[in-house]
């Protein structure tokens, strides 16, 4: 018995060429569509601030933020401001690596100090600074001291943190081998742990950046003294007067510097990272 | 957490026996805590420094008997409350669908990531000026700080969730049929979901430093208000009194998340012990 | 009479363009292809020779070149089914729903879909591991779940990319043996692809042979062993004549390997 029975037909895909042009963009669409975005984002500004539909006195436009930062640039007081928010922001970097990495060492080392010393890493980590600056201001006075102290407590425990993630996380079967060889305890540190740990300490200075740059902000918010963060403050205040374009233009400074250091920092993470099949680390961002 | 090994032989030590019912973590995490807590009394008491700089247990556990006592402390609680609730709520709403159509449009992706990018290299705490210039001093201004705070984390987490979505499961749902609407909601969504869950634990900590930041700065009532005016009275008890309950409210926000996560997670492995 | 092709592929081609050398790889050239209704055939090959592209390619995930594929049209539902490679269960469902979930793609609701999955849970030996996770079940377990979906959808023609590859040496003789046991009851028309010899000669009427860049068939062997057939049928002489038979035919492709099991 024949029967002719219905057939599914799948075809071939038909080839069709491409204008060039749109061959182009489909290459490099992530690249002209971040740059619209962008681009966009500022000319949408621009044309709502002159069409009255953005408030200029709140927000400003970037011509006027242009123009008020070209001004702020010739100005010498601008400079000491950036010295002395810089300043803050070095000192109080380099004495938290300076403190958290070793103590990060020691503390991932040794396993009962890690049991006794965990959670209050996690809950000075959790803790905001800003709640505790009112009583670091008792201490230490309003001066540049202070805002080094908020800086150094932004960096120090999540650098910490992330140092001890770093230890605890080298391969336990590579160290295994490495006693199996009788290898020295000085040996295994330094040849196994530290550089198993590297990308963890670099990872944790990355997301440090963005909690220094708070620092620095909040502390000089509530000292009132010097520095770029009290140039908005100050610029804000006096809003009536055009002050958001200066404002605008120290937030914008901000921005700017945390992109620079986050990518300067991810760059070198990275780096360090090279050898890593793939790390997921919690924070991120 | 429970114990691994059976109780040991009634010879040895009290410690030993506590050590072994608890297991090794919560035993020294005690220990760690009593010496603490034990160091700062003694140190307090003897002088060993100023008071002004941190006060010492007992005072801060009267002052707290005080003050919750008397209710002086519930307003603050109530309004940081609020504050922290619209925020971080307003949060999700806006961060999820986001982060989710940001991983599963490319385009979207493109066109926002330089703008996020810019957003999230930007301290919060610059723009807080800003928001009250808009918002004024009220609750709508530490909410939109908080918002602020948390918004980021949850996008960037839900999209990472999307974006490992296995490729493998879309496939399976494509063999047999299924439309991409349903493959977003068997598959996308449940995959995401763990995700999710752990950008919202990140952001509810994010939205409670933000709480703070933004009290601290300009507030007349709320915790943060609270702490910045008993340090300016040189109240360092009460001040560290406040410290404690943001440092609690964040340890119980955090537990809440994992118990949400256990209910929620069922089907992962890692999640049972 | 004349027996139904449940399938039938004429010059199938599936070229790739390298995206940095610009270079045309031929993934597929010009392969042809019949598989008669409840026939089990099996692809057998190297990596590389395209027999998973062309099953991607009948089940709709890819789409060839050139070529043409006929699938013999059912009355109701697909015509073809893919059992996937490892681990493709969705761990978010129980067991009950991930067999079911092929019905739901086909647009049956939640709870009749559940229903009309059970039998073949039963079927595949799962039965009573319906509320089961994933990740409680064995690699062999999972591997029946994910046939067992194959079959709940009730397509004529099953397509098994490499099913047992993940499984140690024991469990697969076993899933094996079970895989045939399985199909004499459902009697489908199954297209099997594999990289071992044994495997292949030991499930199938035929053996398509293939070979690697480009990938094409090299030949067509009828497996004449009865059925039904058990796990001993291995170590007869005549299982391993055609071991050796193709064994040869694929030998320049592969480093020289001790045993006809190796992979």
């Amino acid at each position: 018995m024949t029967e002719t029975a219905a057939f599914r037909v799948i075809h071939a895909r038909v080839r069709r060429r491409r204008h060039p042009l749109v061959r182009w963009y489909r290459r490099n669409e992530r690249a002209v569509l971040s740059a619209t975005g962008i681009v966009g984002f500022f000319l949408l500004w621009q044309i709502g601030a002159d069409a009255g539909v953005i408030d200029k006195l709140f927000f400003s436009s970037p011509a006027a933020i242009a123009a008020a930062g070209w001004q702020e640039v010739q100005n010498p007081r601008f400079w000491e401001d950036a010295r002395v928010s810089g300043w803050e922001l070095f000192v109080g970097s380099a004495i938290a690596i300076a403190v958290s990495v070793p103590l990060g060492l020691l503390i991932g080392w040794y396993r009962r100090l890690n049991y006794a010393a965990d959670p209050w890493l996690n809950f000075a980590n959790a803790l905001p600074r800003a709640a505790l600056i009112p009583i670091i201001v008792l201490t230490a006075g309003l001066g540049i001291e202070m805002k080094i102290v908020v800086v150094f407590l932004g960096g120090v425990f999540t650098i910490m943190v992330a140092t001890v993630e770093g230890v605890r996380t080298v391969e336990r079967h590579l160290l295994d081998v490495a006693r199996s060889f009788r290898a020295p305890q000085r040996l295994i540190f330094t040849s196994l742990v530290i550089p198993g740990t590297l990308p963890f300490i670099v990872s944790g200075m990355r997301i440090a950046v963005g909690r220094v740059l708070a620092g620095v902000i909040i502390a000089e918010f509530y000292a009132q003294t010097q520095g770029i963060g009290v140039m908005i403050y100050k610029a804000s205040n006096s809003f009536l007067q055009g002050g958001s374009d200066r404002m605008m233009f120290g937030i914008l400074l901000f921005t700017l510097l945390g992109i620079v250091l986050y990518e300067t920092v991810g760059y070198a993470e990275r780096y360090f990272q090279r050898w890593r099949p793939g790390l997921d680390l919690e924070e991120t961002t | 957490m429970a114990a691994t090994t059976p109780l040991p032989r009634a010879a040895g030590s009290p410690f030993t026996w506590l050590r072994a019912a608890i297991g090794e973590r919560l035993f020294y995490g005690l220990i760690g805590l009593v010496v603490v807590v034990v160091a700062w009394e003694s140190t307090a008491r003897m002088g060993l420094y100023k008071q002004t700089l941190m006060s010492m247990p007992s005072s801060i556990l009267r002052v707290a008997m005080e003050d919750v006592t008397n209710g002086s402390i519930w307003p603050h609680i109530w309004v940081s409350s609020q504050e922290f609730a619209i925020g971080f709520v307003v949060s999700l709403v806006i961060g999820i669908p986001l982060g989710l159509a940001i991983g599963l449009f490319r385009r979207v992706d493109y066109l926002l990531s330089g703008l996020l990018a810019g957003l999230n290299a930007t301290p919060n705490v610059a723009l807080i000026p800003l928001i009250i210039l808009i918002f004024g001093l009220g609750i709508e201004a530490k909410a939109v700080v908080v918002f602020l705070s948390a918004f980021f984390a949850v996008v960037v987490t839900t999209f990472s969730g999307v974006q490992s979505t296995a490729r493998r499961h879309l496939d399976i749902t494509r063999s047999f049929g299924g439309s991409p609407w349903l493959g977003f909601r068997t598959v996308v969504l449940p995959s995401t979901l763990p995700f999710i869950i752990s950008g919202i634990r990140i952001g509810a900590g994010r939205a409670l430093v933000g709480v703070v930041s933004a009290e601290i700065l300009s507030a007349n009532v709320g915790l943060g208000f609270y702490i910045a005016l008993k340090a300016q009275f040189l109240d360092v008890a009460r001040a560290m009194f406040g410290i404690i309950i943001f440092g609690f409210l964040g340890l119980v926000i955090g537990e809440g998340v994992r118990a949400i996560e256990r209910r929620f997670e069922v089907w992962r492995p890692d999640l049972h012990h | 009479m004349e027996r139904h092709l449940a399938l039938s592929a004429r010059g199938v081609q599936m070229e790739y363009r390298d995206r940095q050398s610009g270079r045309r790889l031929l993934a597929l050239e010009n392969v042809d292809l019949e598989v008669p209704d409840g026939a089990f055939v099996s692809l057998l090959g190297p990596s590389g020779c395209g027999k998973s592209t062309f099953l991607k390619i009948v089940n709709g995930l890819l789409r060839q070149t050139a070529g043409e594929i006929k699938l013999h049209r059912v009355a109701k539902g697909r015509e073809d089914a893919m059992v996937f490679q490892d681990a493709s269960l969705f761990p978010w469902y129980t067991v009950t729903d991930n067999v079911a979930y092929g019905l739901v793609c086909a647009g049956a609701s939640r709870s009749a879909a559940r229903e009309r999955a059970q039998p073949y849970i039963d079927l595949v030996g799962l039965k009573g591991f319906g509320d089961k996770y994933p990740y409680q079940l064995s690699g062999g377990m999972q591997q029946r779940a994910n046939l067992a979906r194959a079959l709940a959808v009730d397509a004529a023609i099953l397509l098994m990319d490499e099913p047992f590859a993940s499984l140690d040496a024991q469990t697969r003789e076993l899933m094996q043996a079970e895989l045939l046991r399985i199909w004499n009851a459902a009697r489908k028309t199954v297209l099997f692809v594999t990289h071992q010899i044994d495997e292949a000669v030991f499930l199938s009427d035929r053996v398509i042979v293939m070979a690697a860049r480009p990938g094409r068939v090299i030949a067509d062997i009828t497996i004449e062993i009865p059925r039904p057939r058990t796990l001993e049928v291995k170590r007869t002489p005549k299982f391993q004549e055609y071991e050796e038979q193709i064994w040869k035919l694929i030998g320049g492709q592969y480093e020289p390997a001790a045993g006809a099991t190796a992979s």
